[in-house]
């Protein structure tokens, strides 16, 4: 028993001192500027040190696997374990093709062509972006690094996020996934891409007037000219999955957690009122962070809930959830994070009223 | 996190998504089968980057002697915030807790949530093969369908036609009877919605157990859309192993 215990207990230290480290330190500080907390030590030893410590890792989990799987019975623990994996699993290839392609864009096309096609002018630059979402199939995970990377490429930041709320809502596999859902109500449809659309672009314009450059830590990466473009693809990519990855997973946990902890029941009691129904379903899309291409489902289920409600669901969900705010908050640190989930809240739930009410 | 750790991180997080996907069929407890191949795809594209950041910084090591020194500048921006530790998480729930398929505790937690399906006005889509039967054939059905046929059909064709439902044992709440139920998953296991019947005419089996359920729907009497739940009366049942997707 006592050896069971320090086995799964071993691989803690891995995780508890960086992550209260990096609690402690605030998001927002640069931790690429601060000295190395080894300065000094050869970075051979430090990576012998890394590599052993992945081995103890290694052996933790198999011994887990030998001796704890068959402990681990707790019916709510393992329907949690089910639906964090989920969440992981189904986020996962859509993270990667987001960061492959925003490595991409980042190593292969030079910042003059993002000039040629995308209007110079923030204002007009935003409607350009909002539409170009409907282009990009992706959900919201992939999303986050691409628009980090056209800001990169001097895109205009409302242009570069109204095209981060844009691509997730509205793209074509979204728009299917919306009609396969409601069969036979394609006002639904309309009222989602025309309701997520007109959000994104008033997003865009508002900050384009009020937004302040110092509240976005820009994604700055300089590569120097010399490097080559593979090599900074690779380092490109390397760096988006490891921090929008990192926050994927709180996301994931967050929301596997209420998944499993708020009863649905509450939920049923408020269906009838009309503009607190509206409320509640946008809290619980918030909440659940379910990928955009899946939301439509889960939508037509909630079937108590107004039409409204339901694009309430639709609309909010791909700008605002747990699973975003920590992406973006990895990639664009949290004083953004703070003014632009707020806002995308607000101007997605008006949105939503005045399309809902002259469409639904 | 240095960049050793972000490499072998990444190895670690493709073998779990090859482990789950090609090894076994893990992967068909969270999400659905045609998921499978971009979960293939990424864990192949997070391994092969994990190999080639390991290799880059093997090879930057033995350069190092006459490098060191110099390279100290610029060189940390490569290190990773420590909440990508927390991509070792999925790894960990793969290897060692290796999450199986919702089953009678998502079923019981969420009673209050089942209700009639969708209202879907046309009646022409129904996906069950109960038209194009013969008039006595026994029907294979998905829970869904039948749940979606015995609310929504104003017709009642389901009416004394014999049924073959599969899905697994939940004891209803007050532990007198039992429903067949199963989840639908539109994307992946975070969505999953509950079907069930309630049974009668055989006695509980065990939660969990699954079982092949031939019978006929009990119609009810009354409008179709103010039933709670709908019955299903037993004639033959067989308990089978667990079918290889356990979701509809």
């Amino acid at each position: 028993m006592s050896d069971r215990t320090t086995s799964d207990a071993a691989p803690e230290p891995a995780f508890s001192p960086s992550l209260g480290d990096t609690l402690a330190r605030g998001w927002d500080e640069r931790v690429d500027e601060l000295p190395p907390e080894d300065w000094g030590r050869r970075r051979g030893q430090r990576r012998t040190g890394t590599v052993w410590l992945f081995a103890l890792f290694i052996t933790a989990m198999a011994m887990g696997h030998a001796w704890l799987s068959e402990e681990l019975t707790g019916q709510a623990f393992l329907a949690w374990a089910t639906i964090f994996t989920a969440i992981s699993f189904q986020a996962l290839p859509f993270l990667v093709f987001g960061v492959a392609l925003s490595a991409a864009l980042t190593a292969f096309v030079p910042a003059s062509a993002y000039q040629r096609f995308i209007p110079s002018r923030p204002s007009r630059a935003v409607p350009v972006a909002g539409v170009s979402g409907a282009l990009l199939p992706g959900c919201e995970c992939a999303s986050v690094p691409i628009a980090g990377s056209l800001m990169k490429g001097g895109v205009a930041p409302a242009a570069a996020l109204t095209f981060l709320l844009a691509a997730p809502s509205i793209n074509p596999i979204v728009m299917i996934a919306t009609a396969v859902a409601f069969a036979g109500q394609p006002e639904m449809v309309l009222a989602r891409f025309t309701a997520s659309l007109l959000a994104s672009v008033v997003i865009g314009w508002i900050w384009v007037r009020f937004g302040r450059a110092d509240w976005l830590r820009p994604p700055a990466r300089s590569h120097g000219p010399g490097e080559s473009r593979w090599k900074v693809f690779r380092e490109s990519m390397l760096h988006d999955m490891m921090h929008a990855g990192g926050y994927l997973v709180v996301g994931g946990l967050a929301a596997a957690t209420l998944n499993v902890m708020v009863p649905r029941e509450w939920l049923l009691t408020v269906a009838g009122a009309p503009v607190i129904s509206v409320l509640v379903l946008s809290l619980l899309a918030i909440l659940l962070s379910i990928c955009s291409e899946a939301d439509a489902f889960v939508a037509v289920s909630l079937t108590d809930f107004s039409p409204t409600a339901k694009l309430a669901f639709m609309v909010i969900g791909p700008i605002v959830d747990l699973k975003l705010i920590a992406m973006q908050a990895g990639v664009f640190g949290w004083r953004f994070v703070a003014r632009f989930a707020p806002l995308c809240l607000v101007v997605g739930l008006l949105s939503t009223f005045l399309v809902g009410g002259l469409l639904l | 996190m240095n960049r050793m750790a972000q490499g072998l991180t990444l190895v670690l997080l493709g073998a779990a998504a090859l482990t789950s996907t090609v090894a076994t069929d893990l992967y068909l407890n969270w999400v659905k089968p045609g998921f499978g191949p971009f979960l293939i795809a990424a864990g192949v594209a997070m391994a092969v980057l994990g190999v080639l950041v390991i290799v880059a910084e093997l090879r930057e090591t033995r350069q190092e002697p006459e490098a060191e020194g110099v390279e100290h500048h610029g060189h940390d921006h490569s290190r990773a915030p420590g909440v990508a530790w927390l991509l070792l998480l999925p790894v960990v729930a793969v290897f060692v807790v290796a999450p199986p398929a919702l089953g009678a505790y998502t079923v019981e937690t969420t009673a209050g949530a089942s209700g009639p399906p969708p209202d879907q006005p046309r009646s022409g889509r129904f996906d069950d093969g109960l038209v194009d039967a013969e008039p006595g054939e026994v029907v294979p059905m998905h829970i869904r369908q039948f749940v979606m046929r015995a609310w929504i059909d104003e017709e009642r064709l389901l009416a004394g036609r014999e049924v073959e439902l599969t899905g697994f044992a939940v004891p209803t709440a007050d532990g007198q009877g039992w429903y067949l139920a199963r989840l639908q998953m539109a994307c992946c296991a975070a969505d999953a919605v509950v079907n069930k019947v309630v049974i009668s005419g055989a006695p509980a089996p065990e939660a969990d157990t699954w079982w092949r359920v031939r019978g006929r729907w009990i119609e009810p009497e009354g409008e179709l859309s103010d039933v709670s739940e709908h019955g299903f009366e037993v004639v033959e049942m067989e308990e089978v192993t667990d079918p290889p997707d356990p979701y509809e």
